[in-house]
């Protein structure tokens, strides 16, 4: 029996010294051993990236790589290992991979971070036997097929990795054991999104989890430094979608981020740290991300703007737009460079949206409702304008003015629900706010003229007391002159 | 005959400065009296509002249903609940400061300018508001309905 | 209309012999000299007295005295009610006119040594009435519980505080409590409109009395002259005319300082916020505040602030008693110190208050 085994050794040893990978019949008496009685992970081991690196099997596992007695090869005082378990696996990659000179020996020009980042991730955290991380190095990318990351046979290439990360993120029992509000069902979205169909189709570019959510730092949500807390998502979204080069084999705009940042929402999100203002994936999705179709768009502003949407929807403008394939809100506010809504936005001037449809000659109707839209609310700023300078007025010249003050508050009040009444493109309803508002600045603007009207009247009263105490004080002093001058 | 003709001189001189010092004097305390009998006079708007506001009586004020006060310098919400109770709030809303409203329909506080909603203890339940309404303290006297500001 | 009022005198006169009064009143006289001028402050003193009653009582009609109403109502006399800006601001204007009218007078008396004898008691409830002046300014200023007067009072009532033994059961019963708050806005507003008018109205009866009983104090030159090189005028009506007169002018001032520098609203007190800063008492108080600041912060085992405070107090006491120490005046001697020690004070007081606004 053994002669036979000696034989076939014999065999093997030669064709492995006809075999590229000289080094490897030298040392690695692992391999040659297990490879032999055709283990499958010595199998898998052959096409591996630490294999052709001429890394021996002791290098995880410990032992005697150089000894062909198994025994002696693997025993403890060898320094043999065994199967890793829980955190020493990570360890065992971790002596080789955190260390930069260890790298440059092999001329890896990889990063030696991964392990810093994982243990400050949330898959860094203690598994539920408490004895482990959740995550070791191998559950992403396999314990003895290792390939690079840029093989697409590696499980995190692009096209794997929804599948390597959703082995555990779809799965509802095993995620509900550590956080039972978090979804499961990012995978199934994600495949009905560009990005998701596009990677089906093997294409590595597009976004996947890695993309967005990072590799081995990745941390929840909610936290500030993640990647995708809503006010670093348009920096980590336009990665890729500002890219010109990157972007340029699928002819879409990558203009986006750039007017986002100017936008309101850019700014309150970006500046101001409203986490409030929506981000990219507040109207696009998430990991179904989609561009809202176009009957859809109302509904999705209408998520924060849920007035002027209603308003929209129940407008003569709604069947139109639809009819005529135009984007809902987007036809006149625009999608990413969204400006404050000035009131030019309105009416049949040249800078006017309305007026793009609304010709005078061609639809006389619409013409004439914006004409009139934007000449009300123009008359309502100038009327309340024309009170804050009499409130104003008033103030400089000391007048007691605040209570009057405080109402032009429900002038503002009123230009703000006209300016979102006119999506209801009904100028009935539209006139019936500016004339509340108009009520409004013209009481104002009458108490203002009345306090500086007063200011005017307790001068002349002033004049008119001086006067008469004067001429008293006069009079007596004459009075007084003709007394004393009789005493004498 | 000098001393006859002194005398009549003298006397209209004397009425003349006295006909004027009278006539001063009455334009003197008419200036005095004026003003004084207008500041006496109730000024049309009755009471100063104070830290204390009376907002209406409470048989004026129908169950489920609020309506905006002014308190001072800012706008209050009075919400009487469909069971009776009285909420005061404060009515800024705390994302962008427009006023918020009571939605009979939903049963709670809303924003008009981003959706933002507040159960009507004020909490900020859903949309951009980061904080809840602040508190007003609601006291009724008799039939009137009094806002004031929590201590 | 002089028929009408002789009846009337008549009518009175049966009951009351007021021929008695009148002919007392008659032989009253004011001495003419260099230094009369200073004769009218006394009364216009009293005018301006007589102002701030009337004008308070009118604020007392719509000025509500709790914390949570004080300054809306003020705002609500200065902004709704007619005329409410110009009794708020005669009121205020006249205070500050009161109050240095006061000194004038206090200090032409002082160096005319017309506390002397027989006119001690005169001196003394004059001297009791300028400092419930005093009083009354610090307590009226709290009233509009706006920012500047809250911080006045709580600094005011701090180095009340300061005085050793006495000092802090004093501050505590003047602030109604350990800080400043609605209690002691209450207890002001009590001292202000009750107690402080009704002290003074006795000793300001007394005080007029007095004069009236005794007569208007003459110079001591006027002691060597025989009586008919004396320069008087009649009391009644010279005097009284003229110094109606003046008060014709004063309250014409008091009009044009009304319309164009209105009293100030300001912001209503927040306890929680801080004092602004500079904050400093008013113009009256400012050079005693003033003072206390270069004190060192300790003099032997003392604190600085305490010492200072007591010598204030002590000069005060001292200046009150002026008649029972300066025996040369009592004489009819002339006391070069007496003068010495008044221009030193008038020179302090103007310094140190040009010193303190300047700060």
């Amino acid at each position: 029996m053994s002669k036979i085994l000696i034989i076939i050794l014999f065999i093997v040893q030669s064709g492995l010294l006809f075999s590229a990978d000289k080094n490897q019949l030298v040392k690695d008496q692992c391999y040659i051993c297990h490879e032999s009685v055709g283990s499958t992970e010595a199998d898998l081991y052959k096409k591996d990236i630490h294999f052709k690196m001429g890394i021996s099997c002791s290098a995880c596992h410990g032992g005697d790589d150089m000894s062909d007695d198994m025994d002696k090869a693997m025993s403890k005082a060898a320094g043999y290992k065994g199967v890793p378990k829980g955190n020493e696996i990570t360890q065992a990659c971790v002596k080789c991979h955190a260390s930069s000179e260890m790298m440059k020996k092999f001329g890896a020009k990889i990063p030696t971070n991964q392990f810093e980042l994982l243990k400050a991730s949330v898959h860094g955290r203690l598994a539920l036997d408490g004895t482990q991380r959740i995550v070791q190095c191998i559950t992403c990318h396999n314990a003895h097929g290792i390939v690079e990351v840029t093989n697409p046979a590696s499980p995190v290439y692009p096209t794997n990795i929804p599948g390597t990360c959703g082995k555990c993120h779809s799965n509802p029992a095993y995620m509900r054991s550590y956080n039972p509000s978090l979804p499961v069902d990012q995978l199934s979205k994600y495949r009905t999104s560009v990005h998701g169909m596009r990677n089906a189709k093997g294409d590595p570019k597009p976004a996947q989890c890695e993309s967005c959510h990072g590799s081995h730092g990745i941390l929840p949500v909610k936290d500030p430094r993640s990647s995708v807390y809503p006010t670093n998502v348009p920096a980590t979204c336009s990665h890729c979608h500002s890219n010109a080069e990157y972007m340029k084999s699928y002819n879409i705009p990558t203009d986006q981020f750039a007017k986002y940042s100017k936008s309101v929402h850019g700014i309150a999100l970006l500046q101001k740290h409203d986490v409030s203002a929506p981000a990219c994936n507040s109207c696009h999705g998430n990991h179904a991300a989609t561009p809202p179709g176009i009957e859809s768009i109302s509904k999705v502003c209408g998520s924060c703007h849920a007035l002027n949407a209603e308003l929209f929807s129940s407008s003569p403008h709604k069947k139109a737009f639809d009819n005529l394939k135009l984007p809902e809100c987007q036809t006149c506010h625009s999608n990413h460079l969204i400006i404050t809504a000035t009131d030019k936005l309105l009416g049949v001037s040249p800078d006017a949206v309305c007026s793009r449809c609304h010709l005078q000659n061609k639809s006389p109707k619409g013409y004439y409702v914006a004409k009139e839209m934007r000449h009300m609310i123009d008359s309502l700023e100038s009327s309340e304008k024309n009170a804050m300078n009499l409130i104003q007025t008033a103030e400089q010249k000391g007048m007691e003015i605040a209570e009057a003050k405080f109402k032009l508050k429900d002038a503002k009040q009123a230009r703000l629900e006209a300016k979102t009444m006119v999506h209801s493109f009904d100028e009935a309803k539209f006139n019936e706010v500016v004339d509340k508002g108009l009520k409004v600045t013209s009481a104002v603007k009458i108490e203002g003229a009345d306090a500086i009207h007063e200011f005017y009247f307790r001068r002349i009263g002033l004049g008119i007391s001086v006067a008469m105490i004067s001429f008293l004080a006069l009079v007596l002093y004459l009075y007084i002159r003709r007394i004393e001058r009789k005493r004498k | 005959m000098v001393f006859d003709l002194d005398k009549p001189v003298r006397k209209n001189r004397r009425d003349f400065l006295k006909y004027f010092l009278g006539a001063g004097l009455l334009g003197f305390l008419s200036s005095i009296f004026y003003p004084l009998f207008s500041y006496l006079k109730p000024p049309v708007q009755g009471e100063v509002e104070v830290t204390s506001v009376s907002a209406g009586k409470l048989s004026d004020f129908a169950k489920d249903s609020g309506k905006i006060i002014r308190f001072g310098k800012k706008p209050v919400i009075l919400i009487r609940s469909a069971n009776g109770e009285l909420r005061a709030l404060s009515a800024v809303c705390t994302h962008l400061g427009c006023t918020v409203q009571y939605r009979k329909d939903l049963e709670l506080i809303w924003c008009a300018c981003h959706n933002g909603k507040y159960d009507i203890n004020g909490r900020n339940i859903s949309g951009p508001p980061p904080r809840p309404l602040d508190p007003y303290t609601v006291i009724v006297k008799g039939d009137e309905i009094f806002i004031s500001k929590i201590s | 209309m002089k028929n009408f009022w002789k009846k009337l005198y008549d009518w009175v006169n049966e009951r009351v012999q007021l021929d008695d009064l009148v002919k007392f009143m008659g032989k009253k006289y004011v001495p003419v000299h260099r230094h009369s001028i200073w004769y009218y402050f006394g009364g216009v003193s009293l005018f301006f007295f007589v102002i701030q009653v009337v004008t308070g009582i009118l604020l007392l009609f719509y000025y509500k005295g709790s914390s949570d109403l004080a300054f809306e109502s003020v705002q609500f006399i200065m902004a709704k009610v007619q005329f409410g800006w110009l009794v708020r601001s005669i009121h205020a204007w006249s205070a500050n006119l009161f109050i240095l009218s006061v000194f004038v007078h206090m200090f032409s008396v002082y160096f005319e040594k017309a506390y002397r004898k027989p006119r001690e008691i005169t001196w003394v409830t004059g001297m009791l009435m300028f400092f419930m002046c005093l009083g009354f300014g610090f307590s009226g200023y709290l009233l509009p519980w706006n920012t500047l007067s809250f911080f006045a009072t709580k600094v005011g009532t701090d180095i009340t505080g300061a005085v050793p033994v006495i000092g802090e059961p004093l501050k505590i019963f003047i602030r109604g409590g350990e800080d400043v708050n609605g209690a002691t806005l209450s207890r002001l507003f009590g001292f202000h409109v009750a107690l402080f008018p009704g002290i003074f109205t006795i000793l300001l009866a007394v005080h007029l009395i007095l004069i009236q009983r005794q007569g208007i104090s003459e110079p001591m030159h006027f002691k060597e002259k025989n009586p008919s090189e004396k320069k008087t005028m009649p009391f009644f009506p010279n005097f009284i005319l003229r110094d109606l007169l003046l008060w014709l002018l004063v309250l014409n001032l008091l009009a044009v300082l009304a319309v164009f520098f209105p009293a100030d609203l300001g912001h209503k007190a927040d306890p929680f916020s801080s004092a602004p800063a500079g904050i400093k008492p008013e113009w009256y108080f400012l050079f005693m505040f003033q003072s206390l600041k270069y004190f060192p912060s300790h003099i032997f085992f003392a604190e600085g602030e305490t010492v200072g405070i007591l010598l204030f107090g002590a000069a005060g006491i001292l200046w009150l008693l002026v008649p029972f120490w300066d025996m040369k005046s009592s004489r009819g001697e002339r006391n070069r110190f007496i003068n010495y020690l008044g221009l030193f004070a008038v020179m302090f007081i103007i310094i140190l208050t040009f010193l303190g606004w300047r700060s």
